[in-house]
């Protein structure tokens, strides 16, 4: 039985991306839940000039200059009135919160909650954070000025702004959004992006059979609030440029010393990448490219190997056209690598019906200031992201667990994390890939990302944000539209 | 005589040890410490679950039932315990009137438990008819529920350092008030556990062994 996909009731971020330059987040604390349903009540009441409206993913006639979306935590559940028994019926990992699930997470050392920014550590006050999306700055503040000025409902932890820099690159000079999943009944068969297989739309949402054969989860009570429901896993992720620049520079200057680089890269190719390179700075690059599977400008190591810049160029189709079965061992695109470890595709896994499973739909911006070699220690950088889905101990932090770190999914990688977003101790990091017969293995680099903040959201349907704002009207029940 | 005088002591010790621990109970209940994840990577693989599943009937007759059932879906079992991918070792066993699986796995508890119920679910959920307060049937309908159910039926894992479950008990020559009702609450327990091989995963022995992954 599954529920009626309507775009108009869903959230609009969750499908797809807005591809706006600014956001900002407002993280918030429920300081009147009478004036907070209020609000809710107004932000879907189709009136702008009540509240900035909750988008959805009705398709667009014409561009929006701003989007608004909001995620709401367990306890943001209960400020607003949610009953216990409600509230006892969120699967448990959202009801402890993203802090408590730290050890799974791998959020240790400097990433372990209790280092986080100030408005992250006392979890039981971060209620609400609704995120605004705009194609300027200005518009950005407004449209965040009028939620914070909504009658005493809401009370300011953090607002935590994001810039889009050129050509959708973060700040370790990757470009990145590039793979995100197609679903069915949603995206059209004949405009696909890629040739990636459809996923089930129960990935994301509540309430639809997901990608796991006859399995369903458990929707929240009551059906109004759960169905068309989605997690969304915030994360405020710091990114270490100097400590990862400085590795890369390292390993250049290792491989350039030890004659596999020349089966790895045959002499002089970096003279034909545009643009050309020098021998260490191409070494460099492809070291990044093998860390990540992709090197900086997208371009996938699978389609890809030796040179970032393929003749004849490719589009941005073409750029998630691939898969690894053709490449069983790594040679091209390592095992261990970040893309691949995240999405396996059609590689053979471990966990042999997770392939398609364990899908996020992944969006981020970065924050701070972009590096600067000769300033590298201006401020704080790093990346602002979303990781949704509609079961995050199945696949968030499953993913998290067994894959970015651990490397369950292949006997070859097992023992080893993710080199760029894993829990890396230098005591024992180690990351290897296959050079012909051979293989080339770094060792003693930390962890480039380091956690900063972050909750565990439920982003509700409109349906359900109708329900909480009615919540102590006698009129919370709203339409169910068919469970 | 010197017979009949140690029943008594015993008897009274054993009456007295019961009223105190109801008092324990009341007075200071104690939270079941969970085990921890480990950032030690090796500490993350085989995991053991020990699962106790008292039956609905506990007659022979019952017991006889859940035998022929096992016995009837065994091929089933072991091709889903080798699909899943991540299991060392599996055994079914009838232990007093209670039907019993113990495995060893790689990874996260709850991530092998729903593998567990995509692969072979259907045949789990037959057998759970046999049992007494069996969780909420299809598992594939009920997930979340099906895997809290298998949670509370598994023994509760001692830690090699049992000191660690009770940071605030000095003196470790003590019998902690905090272990006695642990394991009054936990009727089950694994006290310790062996790994002849350490830090390796299933897939990698199978690999390594040239059994394919």
């Amino acid at each position: 039985m599954s529920v009626e996909l309507r775009l108009a009731d869903l959230q609009g971020n969750i499908l797809r991306g807005y591809r706006k330059a600014y956001v900002r987040h407002l993280v918030l604390s429920v300081d009147s839940p009478a004036a907070a349903r209020r609000w809710l009540l107004d932000a879907i009441s189709g009136d702008e000039s009540r509240a900035p409206q909750i988008t959805t993913a009705e398709p667009w006639t014409e561009r929006r200059r701003t989007c608004v979306n909001i995620g709401i935590t367990h306890a943001g559940l209960a400020a607003l009135g949610v009953p216990p028994a409600s509230l006892d019926s969120f699967p448990h990992e959202f009801v402890a919160g993203m802090a408590a699930r730290n050890m799974l997470l791998g959020d240790t050392g400097p990433s372990d909650p209790s280092r986080w920014k100030p408005e992250w550590r006392h979890r039981e006050q971060v209620h609400v954070m609704i995120s605004v999306h705009a194609d300027d700055p200005v518009d950005r503040a407004a449209i965040g000025d009028r939620v914070l000025g909504a009658h005493g409902a809401f009370r300011l932890r953090a607002a935590l702004d994001g810039g889009a820099f050129s050509g959708g690159k973060v700040h370790f000079g990757y470009r990145d959004g590039i793979a995100q999943p197609q679903f069915y009944g949603v995206h059209d068969p004949d405009s696909r992006r890629d040739d990636q297989p459809f996923v089930e739309v129960g990935a994301m949402l509540l309430g639809h059979a997901t990608p796991v054969e006859n399995v369903r989860w458990e929707v929240p009570q009551p059906g109004v609030l759960g169905l068309n429901g989605c997690f969304n896993a915030f994360r405020v992720l710091e990114q270490r440029v100097e400590e990862f620049e400085q590795f890369l520079t390292s390993c250049a200057d290792a491989l350039l010393k030890d004659p596999l680089s020349e089966t790895l890269l045959p002499p002089g190719a970096e003279a034909q990448w545009d643009p050309p390179m020098t021998r260490h700075a191409a070494l460099r690059e492809l070291v990044a490219a093998k860390m990540l599977g992709r090197w900086r400008n997208g371009t996938p190591l699978a389609l890809s190997p030796t040179s970032p810049s393929p003749r004849p160029p490719m589009g941005d189709a073409g750029l998630n056209s691939f898969g690894y079965a053709t490449d069983p061992d790594g040679q091209k695109c390592p095992i261990g690598s970040h893309i691949r470890r995240s999405n396996p595709r059609d590689a053979r896994t471990v966990q042999r019906n997770t392939n398609r499973s364990r899908r996020l739909v992944r969006r981020g911006i970065p924050y701070g200031p972009p590096y600067d070699p000769e300033h590298p220690k201006t401020a704080e950088r790093g990346l602002l992201g979303s990781f949704m889905c509609a079961n995050l101990s199945s696949q968030f932090e499953a993913i998290q667990y067994d894959w970015t770190n651990l490397g369950l999914l292949d006997p070859r990688i097992t023992g080893s994390n993710d080199p760029i977003l894993g829990n890396n101790d230098p005591l024992f990091s180690h990351f290897s890939f296959p050079v012909g017969k051979e293989s080339v293995t770094f060792r003693g680099f930390p962890h480039f990302i380091h956690t900063r903040g972050g909750a565990y959201l439920f982003q509700p349907s409109i349906s359900a944000i109708r329900h909480l704002a009615l919540l102590g009207s006698g009129n919370a029940a709203g339409p169910t539209h068919g469970a | 005589m010197n017979k009949f005088i140690a029943w008594i002591r015993r008897t009274l010790r054993q009456a007295f040890e019961r009223v105190l621990v109801a008092f324990w109970r009341r007075a200071a209940p104690v939270k079941t410490p969970q085990p921890g994840y480990s950032t030690a990577l090796a500490d993350n693989l085989q995991m053991h679950m020990n699962l106790v599943m008292p039956l609905a009937d506990q007659t022979p007759v019952g017991r006889a039932r859940a035998a022929q059932a096992v016995a009837a879906s065994i091929d089933e079992l072991f091709t889903g315990l080798n699909n899943v991918g991540t299991v060392h070792f599996a055994r079914f066993d009838l232990i007093g009137g209670n039907l019993c699986m113990f495995s060893v796995f790689d990874g996260d508890f709850r991530a092998y438990i729903r593998d567990f119920i995509s692969v072979f679910g259907n045949v789990f959920d037959s057998l759970l008819g046999l049992v007494a307060d069996p969780p909420p049937s299809p598992s594939a309908l009920h997930p979340e529920a099906f895997i809290d159910w298998i949670h509370r039926h598994d023994a509760f894992q001692i830690p090699r350092d049992i000191t660690s479950l009770f940071p605030n008990e000095k003196n470790i020559n003590n019998l902690s008030r905090d272990l006695v009702l642990l394991l009054d609450a936990n009727p089950n327990v694994q006290l310790g556990r062996f790994s002849g091989y350490p830090g390796i995963s299933a897939a990698q022995i199978r690999h390594n062994s040239g059994l394919g992954w």
